[in-house]
């Protein structure tokens, strides 16, 4: 079951990533590139949390999860805050 | 460390999403609320999953908030590519018209 709901959370992160970055390639609204930017940071953060949780379970990624999470959201609000106004 | 790095980013999508709330008021454009919501969420993820460390019975309930969160973007975005836009103003931040 934990392992279904990690998976799914690794699918869905990335289909956010793409289906946002699809969409920034069509309107080219900023808000969606950074967004999209925070996403695929988050893809990535899920897909080591797989590796790290059912591929490798040995090997402790919890220093690069959490570093990746914090730079897909910093680089968030970076655009949050330099795009917004 | 790592604690400190989790609270960091829990702060960070709190700003998050109470920066996708002002959007939300702005223009009134429900893909701002969902987008509000989630990073919310994402926020009580961070405090469950730290709460529920030592409980690996439970730590499962601190992931499935997390999923809920990629799920309702998700919803978010089939929302705006079906409904039509929901905008009472158009000054920045500029509504998205479409995600596909």
């Amino acid at each position: 079951m934990a392992e279904a709901v990690f998976v799914l959370c690794a699918v869905t992160s990335l289909a956010c990533a793409v289906l946002l970055l699809r969409g920034y390639a069509r309107n080219r609204v900023p808000l969606l590139l950074w967004s999209s930017l925070c996403f695929v940071g988050l893809a990535v953060n899920n897909m080591l949390l797989v590796v790290d949780l059912i591929i490798i379970p040995g090997r402790d990624l919890l220093l690069l999860r959490n570093l990746s999470a914090l730079l897909s959201l910093a680089l968030l609000i970076f655009g949050l805050v330099w795009d917004s106004e | 460390m790592n604690d400190f790095i989790s609270g960091m980013t829990s702060a960070l999508c709190c700003v998050a999403g109470l920066f996708f709330l002002r959007f939300w008021r702005k223009t009134r454009d429900r893909f701002f609320a969902f987008f509000a919501t989630s990073f919310l969420l994402m926020a009580v993820h961070r405090m469950v999953s730290l709460y529920l460390r030592d409980d690996s019975e439970h730590l499962l309930t601190a992931y499935v908030i997390r999923l809920l969160t990629f799920v309702l973007i998700l919803v978010a975005i089939v929302d705006k590519n079906r409904g039509t836009p929901r905008k009472k103003d158009s000054s920045p931040p500029r509504p998205v018209d479409s995600v596909r």
